[in-house]
């Protein structure tokens, strides 16, 4: 009868298993929070939220950008 | 293939200072977000988007990269190979995981520095945009976990590493 001397593989240490498990958990958090929230990704920042990374021009250009009177000449 | 210890012990000291200078990067990055998520006022805001493309463009990317390629060598060219031991496999995935989100994230940095840089944008406009606080603190941790694998390097095969090692003590 043919018998193998090669040692058995002892298998994955519990810190990988303890490892994957709490990766596995997070990932899932993540996903649910992404899911909750909605978008993700730069398009939730443009106004649009078309991820182009083009917004609208302002608005308020004039409030913020405005020269003081003085400053007229 | 092993390398000669000179060579080895020089490959190890430029891994451990671009990895561990990653992780600087990343701390310095991460006051800019906080400024960004938490300042009102616009020339604060302009100068943390600005600052912060700035930082990952020319710093953590070149890191990142960097850090990964001399952690090839480092495992190609010692004992401990790539796939032969969970914590060398773990931390090349967390790695390239985190290399990827970083290079997706750029996208977001440059986008946010356009608009910071757009003389004709509000304060309002600056406020609206946010911060990439939960990627950059979630890098950090990442980047942290993968420090301590290579510090501590804990016990534990893979089915190839295992069976590599039989095949080598028999020969």
């Amino acid at each position: 009868m043919y018998m193998s001397n090669r040692p058995p593989y002892p298998g994955t240490p519990r810190w990988v298993k303890v490892f994957v498990f709490i990766v596995i958990v997070v990932v899932l958090l993540l996903v649910a929070g992404m899911l909750l929230s909605g978008e993700h990704g730069p398009g939730r920042h443009t106004p649009s939220g078309d991820g182009s990374g083009q917004v609208p021009p302002s608005f308020s250009v004039t409030k913020d950008h405005a020269p003081p009177e003085g400053d007229r000449g | 293939m092993n390398m000669k210890p000179r060579l080895r012990k020089f490959a190890l000291a430029a891994h451990i200072t671009l990895a561990v200078g990653w992780i600087g990067a990343v701390a310095g990055y991460i006051a800019l977000d906080v400024a960004a998520a938490t300042s009102q006022d616009a020339q604060t805001l302009r100068a943390a988007y600005l600052a912060m493309e700035l930082i990952a463009w020319y710093v953590i990317v070149p890191l990142a990269f960097a850090s990964l390629l001399t952690g090839l060598v480092m495992s190609l060219g010692t004992k401990w190979g790539l796939f032969r031991h969970y914590w060398v496999l773990i931390s090349l995935l967390l790695t390239i995981i985190a290399t990827i989100v970083l290079l997706v994230e750029t996208q977001t940095i440059s986008y946010f520095a356009e608009i910071a840089a757009d003389p004709t944008r509000s304060s309002d406009d600056l406020r609206a945009l946010g911060s990439t606080l939960v990627h950059s603190v979630g890098g950090i941790v990442v980047l942290l976990v993968i420090l301590v694998l290579n510090v501590y390097k804990p016990r534990g095969m893979t089915r190839y590493g295992w069976r590599k090692q039989q095949e080598e003590r028999r020969m």
